[in-house]
């Protein structure tokens, strides 16, 4: 409990107040979706297990970690952090209520929808036309709200957090835009297939890692009060990430019917992918020079750190499995399922914390509750993700292996079947495995629930951070 | 309390607002009068003494550009800037009542000022521009080059004429998420030998992009009617699904007629037994 209760923390207003709902509506959803996306991997491994089928399950995870999450997140981190980078106010903060409200409304009646079988069964989000309409304009908003505010700004410089919002905001709702050209009735099956891929590459490439990272810059430049080591390097891994969106989707159909210089061009393409994510930990790890003793005290600062490196090391097996050679085997098994639960539950996470875990503490007046606890979450999250990313990528690779050893045929046809049949156990074993890593995860996910919604409500009081106008003789 | 409250916010130079809510803080943490933290504020009075060294409401400073570019190591100071930005808005810490430990800096002394986080000058608008055009070329690159027909005129075609009953069922395997589980695409790799005629570009199937269960695009000439009933229902292993009948006839139908290799002798309406190892390649 806070010592003094009769001092109050000011209640935030504006932008602020605005923020700290996204960031709490955000904790909320990452443990929702935490948890569908454990249920998902499980009724892989039990079929029957649950009334809904994987094929329901999976979308519902992905809306929630997706849209409940990541951009209702990163939108408290963008709203939180551009008056103090503008020198302005945010720009109509009630229109970024609306579209909290919005987002929020239009993600719970998804996963209803998607339960009950309305869903229209395409990945990732699997929402039917008429939730997908409304969740564009939903996602317009916040370029509307960012762009209102910048174009207004005071301060003439742009710090580089600038530009990474910037290209954020203005990606997020193009890329639902192009992923909507897929439920129009007169589009090819394979311009489906691909819109789809479009858009989870393009969400966790050009929304989740370059906001997430962009606001990575502001919390670390701001709690450890260092420069940016590099400018320039930064703005490497901004337009890198940007790029890297149009390959990494695609590599998941290599072989696919697509056309035959896809896989060459692309293949080049998609080395942007872990090039701008080294690039931009790289920037952030010399800015640190000199100060890495202190992460310890700075939980935010460490998530983002760690969030860094881990999304290049998965951005590493995302470019690895595009080539043609490897694709050949992990192409369209658990592999790539692993991929894109280290970004979504593991990624997005730790640069949301490095976010919310410095702003929260300054807008409510509270100190963080508690730093143990938002330790353990870095913890338990980069445990749980890399044993995932090992073990159900092990068992992508082997189930692609059996298939080369004849299983596919075997299912059907007595062929090759002693290699497959040999590699079963072990795939089961191995996916028995990640959904053990993935409940580590799930726990790290509830303690950052915790630690947002602790500091909110029992953190004990500091200093508070208030948004004033100077020259103004009262408020 | 209001002419010292004035003369403290002026001396200050931060709203009334919040140098009266300040002064409530640093006496409900000092025990002294209100009044009393005011007089020291505006310079009448000594402040009261306090657990640590009074840190008073206080504006950002101006901010200043920062180095960006790389930095010394012991050379976290700022350049020399150009004039301050006029900022009508900045940060201010208000001081609450927690002390600050002896020997330590309060959690956020650092956050009053600001200069690390100045960037150079810059237009939004080119920015905004490249961020678009980017865009545009990743998706050229990305959708629509895949996309863009490329079969040339008399190819074999992997489309696959179905009947209305069948497109009523492809509904049902849509909204059912049959493929986030099974592909409907046959690739010209060693893995796909076995599961029928290579998919090509035309294709009216559902691909999908992961293959937990068994690739369907040929199952309607390894299965018969009744199998693939079986499967839906729970068989080998199978998620069961409980459908209207009339929703499983038209899924069934759809997937009868999901047929690439038609020329095979059709399977015999064998025991449903037969199918038991269907899902075993998740």
């Amino acid at each position: 409990m806070a010592k003094d209760q009769h001092i109050r923390a000011t209640p935030a207003e504006g932008g602020d107040r605005i923020a700290t709902a996204h960031f709490v509506a955000g904790a909320a959803f990452l443990v929702l979706g935490g948890f569908a996306e454990t249920l998902a991997l499980l009724s892989i491994r039990f079929d029957g297990m649950f009334p809904i089928s994987y094929g329901r399950l999976e979308p519902m995870a992905n809306l929630t970690l997706m849209i409940g999450f990541g951009v209702l997140s990163l939108l408290g981190g963008i709203y939180y952090t551009l008056p103090r980078l503008t020198g302005t106010r945010l720009w109509r903060p009630e229109l970024a209520g609306v579209g909290l409200v919005a987002i929020a409304t239009l993600v719970l009646a998804g996963l209803a929808a998607i339960a009950l079988g309305l869903g229209d069964g395409r990945t990732p989000l699997s929402l039917p036309w008429w939730l997908d309409l409304p969740m564009l304009g939903a996602l317009a908003v916040p370029f509307l709200v960012t762009t209102g505010s910048i174009l207004r700004r005071e301060e003439p410089r742009m710090f580089v957090t600038l530009w990474f919002v910037l290209g954020g905001v203005t990606w997020l709702p193009l890329l639902y835009l192009a992923h909507f050209t897929g439920d129009l009735p007169f589009v090819s099956s394979v311009t489906v297939a691909y819109a789809d891929v479009f858009l989870m590459a393009g969400f966790v490439t050009m929304f989740l890692l370059t906001v997430g990272t962009g606001l990575a810059y502001f919390s670390v430049a701001r709690e450890l009060d260092v420069p940016l080591a590099s400018r320039q390097l930064a703005l490497v891994g901004f337009w890198s990430l940007g790029i890297a969106a149009g390959w990494w989707g695609v590599a998941q159909l290599v072989f696919g019917p697509g056309p035959t210089w896809l896989a060459g061009v692309a293949a080049a393409l998609g080395l942007a992918f872990p090039i701008g994510a080294l690039v931009n930990a790289a920037n952030v790890s010399l800015s640190l020079e000199g100060s890495w003793a202190r992460l310890g005290e700075r939980p935010g600062v460490l998530a983002g750190i760690t969030g860094l490196y881990l999304g290049a090391g998965v951005a590493l097996l995302a470019a690895f499995a595009g080539f043609r050679s490897v694709a050949s085997v992990v192409a369209l098994t658990g592999f790539w399922e692993a991929i894109e639960y280290a970004f979504l539950a593991g990624v997005g996470p730790l640069l949301v914390a490095a976010s919310a875990f410095s702003a929260v503490p300054r807008v409510t007046g509270r100190r963080l509750h508690t730093p143990a606890r938002a330790r353990s979450f870095v913890r338990l999250t980069l445990v749980g993700v890399i044993g995932v990313v090992v073990t159900m990528g092990g068992a992508g690779l082997l189930t692609g292996y059996a298939w080369i050893g004849g299983s596919n045929s075997a299912a059907f046809i007595d062929a090759g079947e002693g290699w497959a049949r040999s590699s079963t156990g072990s795939v089961e074993a191995l996916w028995l495995v990640a959904i053990g890593f993935a409940v580590v995860t799930l726990f790290g996910h509830l303690a950052y629930a915790s630690a947002v919604l602790g500091t909110m409500t029992r953190g004990e009081a500091t200093t508070q951070e208030i948004l004033v106008t100077v020259g103004a003789s009262d408020e | 309390m209001s002419e010292l409250l004035e003369k403290a916010s002026a001396a200050l130079g931060v709203p009334e607002a919040l140098t009266k809510r300040s002064a409530e803080a640093r006496a409900a943490e000092t025990g002294a009068d209100v009044d009393e933290v005011l007089a020291g504020w505006a310079g009448d009075a000594p402040p009261p003494e306090a657990a640590a060294p009074p840190s008073e409401p206080e504006e950002a400073e101006p901010e200043e550009p920062a180095a960006e570019t790389p930095a010394e190591p012991d050379a976290a100071e700022p350049e020399p800037a150009a004039a301050p930005a006029a900022t009508p808005e900045v940060v201010v810490e208000v001081p609450q009542p927690e002390p600050v430990p002896a020997g330590g800096a309060p959690a956020f002394a650092a956050a009053a000022r600001p200069p690390v986080l100045v960037g150079v000058r810059d237009d939004p608008v080119p920015v905004l521009a490249g961020v678009v055009g980017l865009f545009l070329i990743v998706v050229l690159v990305g959708l629509v080059g895949p996309a863009l027909p490329f079969d040339p005129p008399g190819a074999r075609s992997s489309e696959i004429p179905t009947s209305g009953l069948a497109q009523e069922g492809k509904e049902i395997y849509s909204t059912l998420g049959c493929s986030f589980c099974h592909t409907q695409m046959v690739r010209p790799v060693v893995a796909d030998v076995g599961l029928g005629a290579v998919t090509l570009q035309d294709t009216n199937q559902v691909l999908g992009l992961r293959r937990f269960g068994p690739d369907l695009s040929d199952v309607g000439s390894r299965m018969t009617s009744t199998q693939i009933e079986a499967v839906i229902g729970g068989l080998g292993g199978h998620p069961p699904h409980s459908l209207a009948a009339e929703d499983l006839q038209a899924l069934t139908a759809y997937l009868s007629e999901s047929q690439t290799s038609p020329d095979e002798p059709a399977p015999a309406d064998q025991d449903t037994s037969a199918v038991s190892g269907e899902e075993s390649d998740a």
